[in-house]
């Protein structure tokens, strides 16, 4: 299979919208069929970094499925630092086992970079 | 140029599912092809052959099967999405002892490997919906 570069974008907080759970499901299974799809989270999707208690709402943590992300080689995740200030979360707040934070100050110019752009 | 379309609207909920059927149309008679047209999300509605929308309303899936018929084209839907919204096989409803199958004629169900693949051999992926 050819290879192509392919960057992923988060745009929904977790538990709101079946396209955060899923989205992220398509970032592992595009990672395990040697795809490895660079990750980004803007808009609402910066809010899958913050730890929360999902089965309050009977919801599995979506944070575990960002955790094995580097397990299947996403070891970096971009984060739209516009995103991050509009809902008043500070960066120095956020981390996640095994992986870096990247802030990106220009989301477009990073999405123009890609081959192909998968949207979740 | 190949296409492959990601369709994250359901049909009478998002404008996106139709949208997605016009797009379909024009890529094809402007003499490009569609690799895949694959079903995600809330898309997977799209492929039950069990929506009888009124008569006055469009019927997105009438309008899908003429032209996968015309065009035989790949119709996919995602199988984890599908399981989780009702959207069934014979083969999978008897899997998963349910008491119906309602996959529509023309789409097939198949794992997110091939949304993997049809990014990597596809020269455009276009979102719709969501």
């Amino acid at each position: 299979m050819p290879r192509k570069s392919i960057l992923a974008i988060c745009r929904h907080a977790p538990y709101g919208n079946a396209l955060a759970r899923e989205g992220l499901e398509a970032i592992l299974a595009c990672a395990a069929m040697d795809q490895v799809p660079a990750v980004l989270l803007i808009n609402d999707g910066v809010f899958l970094l913050l730890e929360q208690d999902a089965q309050q709402i009977g919801e599995k943590n979506l944070r575990r499925n960002l955790a094995a992300l580097p397990m299947f080689g996403v070891e970096t995740l971009h984060l739209c630092e516009r995103s991050l200030r509009e809902r008043g979360i500070d960066p120095a707040q956020l981390s996640l086992p095994g992986t870096e934070l990247k802030l990106l100050q220009n989301p477009g110019a990073f999405i123009a970079g890609f081959d192909q752009v998968l949207s979740f | 140029m190949q296409f492959t379309l990601v369709i994250y609207g359901a049909p009478h909920a998002s404008e996106g599912a139709a949208t997605a059927l016009r797009f379909a149309r024009a890529v094809l008679a402007s003499g490009h092809e569609i690799y895949r047209v694959f079903f995600y999300g809330d898309g997977i509605h799209n492929g039950s052959a069990l929506a009888a929308p009124p008569q006055d309303e469009q019927d997105l899936l009438a309008q899908w099967q003429q032209l996968q018929q015309a065009h035989n084209l790949d119709l996919t839907l995602c199988i984890a999405a599908a399981q989780r919204r009702g959207v069934l096989s014979e083969s999978e409803a008897k899997r998963l002892e349910k008491p119906a199958v309602n996959i529509a004629a023309g789409f097939t169900l198949a794992g997110l490997g091939q949304l993997a693949e049809a990014a990597a051999l596809s020269d455009r992926v276009v979102t719709f919906g969501g």
